[in-house]
């Protein structure tokens, strides 16, 4: 097996096809979601969800670090999981009710309210993430059967409005194959205790040697804050960022003598169980704006 | 080779400004004069396309085009205009200028039968176009300066389009075509400036004859510079205009950051330049040894004798860039010194 890297905007795509706004074509053939929480070593969270179009997604979590782990070939049936994700770990479980149908309120949601089934599964649960970072093998654990009546209104995931995506005066971004990075500095108060989000996010897709597409795709990123000065914009022709860990080295962001701007620097973002992945060269697409100024972009050929 | 000649034609007339401007005029209707012209392909020498046009009944122009991949994604463009005065009669198919001492032409048009008919454009009111097919018979005789070219047959496909007067709403009808000559040899300005961040205007006005060139580096683009190069120059009873496009690869414009005083640029485009230009804001000076190798002959383009303007801006700090770019009157029109500042 080999990696591919694949556009970060791809795998968005991807992960949006999992949600069950897209499932609404899927009509009769069931809007079931499965929903199993567990724990993991080292202090992270682990969920597991199969969508009604019969995706796996496990979701890591700890901190500013979030992974997920997609599969699209997951056997399931009204009860019943059974996938493996390639060489990371198997699921195999059937869900058992206990207890009666709950039909939650959830904020924002008015009178949609989900049936969710509470229960637990049995059968057999491994992941081992990569370089061992965490790892869960357990026979059996709590779950849920929910029917969700809206892609927004849906009790094992919450949408929150993210003030952070809109409230920012500037922001710094590049994108590479496979990976993004993202600076952001806000107008005091949007962050607690703070002015500047450092965010990286990579893709990962597989194929086998002959080119099939092989059904998994690891999505990664982290968010971290920062003290402003990490992220200065005293002349945005030429600054220089320093995000904290687990990022390391700095990115340089200037303009040459061309009359190009570029984005050098040592910078990397380390995820864990992986090697530090490059997040600055002459490979990223460098885009610099200030809220009340405008953009400099610089495309690559 | 008759559509391609007629292809160059078009991309030509769209380079020197004669194509379809449109007049704005106060009042509810405007007229649009009866039109006749000519187009005469006459093929390729020496990499050059030519084609011989009349854009109406009083002038005559010899075009000649050279365009060409030099790698991918770099294109130069070389093109030389020779217009004079039509003292034939082109209403009745008759082309008869001469050019100096580069050559003559003495043609009359011969109808192949085919024809076709245009209805007016929109917003315009009269007669069909009548556009007839067929060739020119006669006398053509032309050599480039230095014998760069030397055309001799006036063989090659050839139209004859009749325009007639034509009421049209306001705004809707065509500008009048210039009555001087050095108007139909100018080029308009094909390299967009809007959205550079980086730019040089270089010229010289001498006894009537302008050299210009510009260098501009859009933002956002890899590195290089779009690079074109005008020289216009009157002669006895014609103008000839001479010019260069092209995309120039890295290093073609070096340049000072903005806001940083004495400003400097160095402009080392590739062939048909050669050498390269260094200019200093400290000194006001414009030096080297940049040349260009055009119509057979080189030609110097640092010195004392040329204006040099740099204007180099920070996109967030000024979206709208050198507005002395902006202002565009035609590049031999530009003033010798509007005293724009640096930034």
């Amino acid at each position: 097996m080999r990696v591919r890297q694949t556009a970060v905007g791809v795998l968005a795509l991807l992960a949006l096809s999992c949600f069950p706004g897209s499932a609404r074509a899927e009509v009769g053939h069931g809007r079931q979601w499965i929903d199993i929480d567990l724990e993991g070593t080292d202090g992270y969270s682990i969920h597991i969800s199969v969508n009604p179009r019969r995706h796996l997604i496990l979701q890591v979590s700890k901190d500013e670090y979030f992974a997920e782990y997609m599969t699209r070939d997951a056997l399931v049936e009204t009860d019943r999981v059974k996938t493996k994700l390639l060489g990371l770990g198997t699921i195999s479980v059937r869900f058992h009710p206990r207890g009666p149908v709950r039909h939650p309120t959830l904020p924002g949601c008015g009178k949609k309210h989900p049936t969710v089934q509470p229960g637990v599964v049995r059968g057999t649960i491994s992941f081992v993430g990569e370089r061992e970072y965490t790892q869960v093998k357990v026979r059996e654990a709590e779950a849920a059967i929910e029917e969700p009546t809206s892609w927004y209104c849906r009790y094992g995931v919450k949408f929150d409005p993210d003030l952070r995506r809109t409230e920012w005066v500037s922001k710094l971004s590049a994108t590479g194959e496979g990976v993004y990075f993202l600076a952001r500095k806000y107008r005091p108060g949007v962050i607690a205790g703070t002015q500047v989000l450092f965010f990286a996010e990579t893709g990962e897709a597989f194929e086998t040697a002959s080119g099939r597409r092989l059904p998994l795709t690891i999505y990664r990123h982290v968010a971290v804050p920062a003290p402003a000065a990490t992220f200065p914009d005293a002349h945005p022709e030429n600054m220089i960022v320093s995000p904290p860990p687990p990022f390391t080295g700095t990115g340089t962001f200037a303009r040459t003598p061309e009359s190009v701007f570029t984005w050098e620097g040592d910078l990397a973002v380390q995820f864990p169980g992986m090697d530090p992945i490059p997040l600055a060269g002459p490979g990223f697409e460098p885009d610099y704006c200030l809220r009340e100024s405008g953009c400099i972009r610089q495309r690559i050929y | 080779m008759a559509a391609g000649g007629l292809a160059v034609a078009a991309v030509l007339l769209a380079a020197t400004g004669l194509g379809q401007a449109k007049l704005r005029r106060a009042g509810k209707f405007e007229v649009q004069q009866a039109r006749t012209a000519a187009v005469l392909s006459l093929g390729k020498e020496r990499g050059y396309e030519f084609v011989l046009y009349a854009p109406n009944d009083r002038v005559v122009a010899l075009y000649a085009y050279r365009s060409r991949e030099v790698k991918e994604d770099f294109y130069t463009s070389t093109y030389s205009i020779y217009a004079a005065r039509n003292q034939g009669d082109l209403e009745h198919g008759v082309v008869r200028a001469r050019f100096g001492s580069l050559g003559e032409v003495s043609l009359r048009f011969r109808p192949g039968g085919r024809e076709r008919r245009d209805d007016p454009p929109p917003g315009c009111e009269g007669g069909s176009e009548v556009v007839q097919y067929g060739g020119f018979t006669g006398h053509l005789s032309f050599r480039g300066e230095g014998n760069y070219f030397h055309l001799s047959s006036a063989k090659g496909e050839a139209y004859i389009a009749h325009s007639p007067r034509l009421r049209c709403g306001r705004g809707e009808a065509l500008e009048p075509q210039p009555r001087s000559l050095r108007k139909y040899v100018a080029p308009t300005p094909l390299l967009p400036d809007e959205h550079s961040i980086a730019l040089l205007y270089s010229s010289t006005r001498s006894h009537g004859r302008y050299v210009g060139i510009t260098a501009a580096h859009p933002e956002g683009a890899p590195p290089g510079a779009d690079v074109q190069l005008a020289i216009i120059e009157p002669r006895p009873g014609m103008a000839i205009g001479h010019g260069v496009y092209l995309n120039g690869p890295p290093g073609t414009l070096l340049t000072s950051t903005p806001g940083v005083h004495p400003a400097t640029a160095t402009l080392a485009p590739p062939a048909p330049f050669y050498g390269e230009a260094a200019y200093s804001e400290k000194a006001d000076a414009w030096t080297g040894n940049l040349g260009v190798n055009i119509a057979g002959s080189q030609l110097s383009l640092t010195g004392p004798e040329f204006d040099v303007h740099l204007c180099v801006v920070n996109p967030l700090r000024d979206r709208d860039g050198c507005d002395f770019f902006k202002a565009e009157p035609p590049p031999d029109e530009r003033p010798a010194r509007p005293g724009w500042a640096l930034r």
